[in-house]
């Protein structure tokens, strides 16, 4: 078993310094071994639960919050909005 | 030997619903607001706000889902759709993926003037959240974020590659977009982004069935745009594979000014979105009565209405396409017939002069006084023949706004057409004797001018004598003399 | 008795009978605060003025004679994970160094009505993710019971500041023991209620699906008291249960006759320390000798338990944790090219080496072609598990085992080795993999003043039971409320 850690950390926008790449693989590693190592589990997946339905909201508007308390985390914002490094599309 | 292809498309169509408030959270679903002025935590993904389902939003889908046919899936999931974009701030769109709320579902599209249709299969009706939008401004080097729209309930309807030309994927798209109108749970307005689709185009070896690749096409923001974005990318297509090439799998992007797509993304660079289902909520359970409930309230839909018009009025497939492409339309082709007058004409002055007056202003019936009542009142005085067609759309301008009716507008006019054989008799006499050359062609065997005679009366009766009787009486006149 | 030292029952009682205000009160814990937090860095912001206007509201309440919830006037202490309006919530990341919730959490609104008194925001291991405390990134939490040794984790700071006396109750949470293991290593009752029966809304998720807010207190009444109050239903969290509740106060009548413990021997295993195992039985044997009925039983996938919790709670916290992008809130890299390199440096600046570790592997087993083999098997695990816990309770009113394997171990012993670190919460994850409650109470110390913690584990929405069995032995053991001298 091998895992790409430089694929992972593209996928989670993280950036692992190449002289700890082998330790991360170690350590991920060793908890999908006990992974590996299971006995064969019986039973269907269970990902719908209708015993416990969800119970739906109403379609009835409640107040927004006003624009600064949206952006006053924002580490930049300008006019309005929050500024990100410009995109392409 | 030039190769043979046919077309092969497969539409995602993505709609928001007009529900009062987005999909998560109670922040209004409103086009057009301030930047920024709709939004809370939970729509703007702040540490720790969680989502909570509006249940108009199954709703809705629900009833799109049995306007298409579908099979209900009456428990299902969502599941998150892992990605990064500046437009999505939680990282994830919560979306559904291997259990969607509707599923095996079909739209019959008209392939010809005569009826006859064609099935296109629905893979799936799903639920989802709409992004926000990213504004740009060449002045400033960034992007700018609004929110607004992130949490926008959207339900996007996926198509089996079913669809062979591009008519037929536009005869598809104006089906799902007249359906949505019918069931009003959306806006559809393309300007405003309401409606929008994705269009998936390969092509194949003409009868072979074996499908070719497919390439995805992104930022197709119109229904006439997807028709170009089908011509242009399986022309491109079948240009590679004349010259011996292999069309690549690859999300292209449409560019409409231009004409062209352009390469996004290749097959290696596919996203890999990490679907699992989303911890927050749990399995969506929609009453069986209820699902049955909300069939039970569907109006007449598009197609069958439109194959009723065809059946029932005699009307040409174009009209009957023209007439039902939305609600308002049809209900008021539905109410006029009602007055006795023929459905053709009734057809005929709403696709024409009604037509052009709403589009010349940028109005629909409903901005205007005319009701089916005023306009059968009006055709039918063309049908007795009391006024003419000319007269008609006088009447008409006159009409659609304001609430004088079609017998108050031709007095006030003097619109009436004169029947009054003793009164045109004197008109034709005096036009006879002006015209003592024309009279001559005419005994000479030049009987066409008598249309030119005929014209000459028309004028000196100021437009109102019957030409019908008219004809007869220049030829009977004539015929005297 | 200082005031600090007094339990929340004996202070709304003392409130009620004008034997002091609020204000004494609330001045009381801070002159504690401010006489030990340089040794037990239990806090990460103090909120001082909050806390003194909340208090003089109660006392004003009080002097026009209004009704006062038994709560009112009482020093709180909250966990940095939940979000407080207008108060920084960092969740001990230098991701959220700055982030001033717009919004409180449920929980929050909650207390806040009862006219709690908020004294500040606790430390604990950054985004939850530890057991000691020691991975956050703003500073380490010393156990007020033995400085040398970490307070566990992740509630590390609110299990710290309420053995100290710093708190009189506090707010934690707890995904796979982030709060019965702190309340096992630094003597206090931790309660982790039942999946869904305590609103999530403004708790920063980790693992969605097990993450549950719940009480620290020194005495059983007091968690009791605290609960009462946060558990219900919340429109705002799908997740949370529609459910009657019982006066859990009232149900502490003292008596264990006829109750039958189960002891699943997978938890007395040879990874746990024999004082321990030793210190669970005497307590087992003294319920016994009160009436209680005692039988071994099995919980055969307890050790699977593990894998399964790390690859549940790494794929959720993974997607969780995706929102930190430098964008909304919080850090943004100083230096960047473009969106990408912006998001990347971000996170791998903002996040401390533990989060991404879980990111990565949460990241890994959601991805293309793994899901079957890691994600799906942990979710079929997870439901073996439960059942069979639930199969357990057929003829079983509660079990009993160990909360840790082992007594709080040295700041520092562990801090390199994750997976040494990940063994600490053996004991703890199955409870949390089945959405069962858990009640941690003290039951021995060692002889280096280490408390030992006992478990008790009940069926879902069995927290009046939990908390009743909890008191009787607390009556028994001869009062747990200690506050440590420091």
């Amino acid at each position: 078993m091998k895992i790409d850690i430089r694929h992972v950390a593209k996928l989670a926008r993280l950036r692992i310094e190449e002289d700890r790449i082998e330790k991360f693989e170690e350590e991920m590693l060793s908890i999908i071994d006990m992974v590996e190592n299971l006995p064969p589990i019986s039973g269907a997946g269970k990902d719908l639960d209708p015993s416990n339905p969800m119970e739906l909201r109403k379609d009835i508007p409640t107040p927004s919050l006003k624009r600064e308390e949206v952006l006053k985390n924002a580490p930049v914002s300008q006019s309005g909005c929050l500024v990100v490094p410009k995109t392409v599309d | 030997m030039a190769m043979d292809y046919e077309i092969v498309v497969g539409l995602e169509i993505h709609a928001e619903l007009n529900t009062d408030t987005k999909i998560f959270c109670g922040c209004k679903n409103v086009f057009g607001a301030e930047v920024n002025s709709c939004c809370c935590p939970i729509c703007t993904g702040m540490p720790g706000s969680l989502p909570s389902l509006n249940e108009k939003v199954v709703d809705y889908a629900i009833k799109m889902g049995h306007a298409l046919n579908c099979t209900i899936n009456n428990v299902c999931k969502q599941d998150r759709k892992n990605y990064f974009y500046p437009d999505l701030p939680k990282a994830y769109q919560i979306s559904q993926f291997d259990v969607p709320l509707c599923e095996h579902g079909y739209l019959d599209i008209m392939v010809d003037d005569q009826g006859n249709t064609k099935r296109i299969g629905v893979t799936r009706i799903h639920i989802e959240e709409d992004a926000g939008k990213l504004l740009h401004d060449d002045r400033f080097n960034g992007s700018l974020c609004d929110y607004n729209r992130c949490g926008v309930p959207l339900i996007e309807i996926v198509s089996e590659p079913d669809i062979r030309s591009s008519a037929e994927a536009k005869a598809y798209l104006d089906g799902i977009k007249a359906t949505l109108s019918y069931l009003d749970i959306s806006d559809c307005k393309m300007q405003e982004g309401s409606i929008r689709c994705d269009v998936n185009v390969s092509v194949m070896e003409k009868g072979s069935g074996k499908f070719g690749t497919r390439v995805e096409m992104k930022n197709v923001n119109s229904f006439s745009a997807a028709v170009r974005a089908i011509d242009y990318e399986a022309q491109r297509q079948m240009d590679v594979l004349r010259k011996g090439g292999t069309v690549d799998q690859e999300t292209r992007r449409w560019d409409d000014m231009k004409g062209v797509s352009i390469m996004m993304r290749s097959k290696e660079d596919a996203q890999d979105y990490r679907y699992f289902p989303d911890p927050d909520l749990l399995t969506i359970v929609v009453d069986e009565e209820h699902v049955k409930e909300l069939k039970d309230s569907l109006p007449e839909l598009p197609g069958h209405r439109m194959l009723r018009y065809m059946k029932e009025f005699g009307l040409p497939h174009f009209d009957a396409n023209l007439l039902v492409e939305n609600k308002e339309k049809a209900a008021f082709f539905d109410e006029a017939v009602q007055f006795g007058c023929q459905p053709k004409n009734i057809s005929n002055w709403m696709l024409g002069d009604v037509s052009r007056i709403l589009n010349e202003k940028n109005l629909t019936l409903a901005d205007t006084k005319l009701t089916p009542k005023k306009l059968c009142e009006m055709i039918a005085l063309i049908e007795k023949k009391e006024i003419s067609n000319n007269a008609g759309k006088t009447v008409l301008e006159e009409i659609i706004f304001s609430d004088k009716t079609a017998d108050q507008v031709v007095k006030e006019k003097g619109l009436a057409q004169i029947s009054d054989s003793s009164f045109l008799e004197g008109i034709v006499k005096s036009v006879l004797e002006a015209n003592p050359k024309a009279v001559a062609d005419y005994k000479g065997g030049k009987t066409n001018v008598a249309g030119f005679l005929v014209g000459q009366c028309m004028r000196a009766s100021k437009g109102q004598g019957n030409p019908a009787i008219l004809k007869e009486l220049v030829e009977k006149e004539i015929s005297k003399l | 008795m200082e005031l600090y030292e007094k339990s929340a029952y004996e202070l709304s009682g003392m409130l009620r009978e004008k034997k002091c205000s609020a204000k004494e009160i609330a001045q009381s814990v801070f002159d504690r605060i401010d006489a030990v937090e340089d040794k037990t860095q239990a806090y990460i912001t103090l909120t001082r003025e909050i806390a003194m206007e909340q208090a003089g509201a109660v006392d004003e309440k009080l002097a026009k004679g209004e009704q006062l919830h038994p709560l009112a006037g009482i020093p709180m202490a909250v966990k940095d994970n939940i979000c407080t309006k207008d108060v920084l919530t960092t969740c001990a990341s230098k991701m959220l160094y700055n982030f001033v919730p717009p919004y409180d959490a449920t929980v929050m609104e909650k207390l806040n009505a009862c006219g709690t008194v908020m004294l500040g925001k606790t430390n604990l291991d950054e985004f939850a993710m530890g057991s000691s405390c020691e991975r956050s990134y703003f500073k380490k939490t010393h156990n007020p019971r033995n400085l040398d040794y970490v307070p566990g984790g992740s509630s590390g700071g609110s299990a710290a500041a309420v053995a100290a006396g710093e708190a009189v109750i506090a707010l934690g949470s707890d995904t796979g023991g982030s709060i019965r293991q702190p309340a096992s290593y630094c003597g206090l009752v931790g309660l982790k209620p039942t999946y869904g029966s305590v609103s999530r809304y403004g708790l920063v998720a980790f693992g969605s699906s097990l993450d549950q807010i719940g009480p620290f207190a020194r005495t059983v009444k007091d968690a009791a008291m605290l609960y009462q109050v946060l558990c219900g239903r919340d429109p705002r969290d799908a997740t949370s249960s529609k459910r009657e509740r019982p006066d859990f106060v009232a149900a502490l009548d003292g008596n264990v006759k006829g109750l039958r413990i189960g002891i699943p021997v997978e938890y007395f295993g040879p990874g746990v320390d024999d004082v321990v195992k030793k210190a669970v039985f005497a307590a087992v044997d003294q319920l016994k000798a009160a009436g209680a009925t005692v039988k071994e039983v099995s919980l055969p996938s307890t050790d699977y338990a593990l894998s399964a919790y790390y690859i549940i709670s790494s794929a959720e916290a993974s997607s969780n944790l995706a929102r930190f992008d430098g964008v909304k809130y919080g850090y943004r890299a100083p230096k960047f090219d473009g969106l990408i390199d912006m998001y990347e440096r971000t996170r791998s600046e903002g996040f401390g080496d533990e989060v991404k570790r879980r990111i990565m592997l949460g990241t890994f087993v959601l991805s293309s072609g793994y899901y079957d083999a890691y994600y799906k098997r942990a979710k079929l695990l997870q439901h073996q598990i439960a059942d069979e816990f639930a199969h357990c309770f057929e003829d079983c009113d509660l079990l009993i085992t160990p909360t840790a394997p082992g007594t709080a171990f040295k700041l520092g012993e562990n801090v390199d080795d994750p997976l040494k670190m990940y063994a600490a919460d053996i004991c703890t994850i199955g409870v949390n993999i089945a959405g069962l409650p858990g009640l941690s109470i003290p039951c021995a110390y060692t002889e280096n003043n280490l408390p030992i913690g006992m478990q008790l584990i009940g069926p879902k929405f069995s927290e009046d039971l939990l908390l009743k069995v909890g008191d009787c032995f607390e009556t028994i053991y001869g009062g747990f409320n200690t506050v440590a001298k420091i």
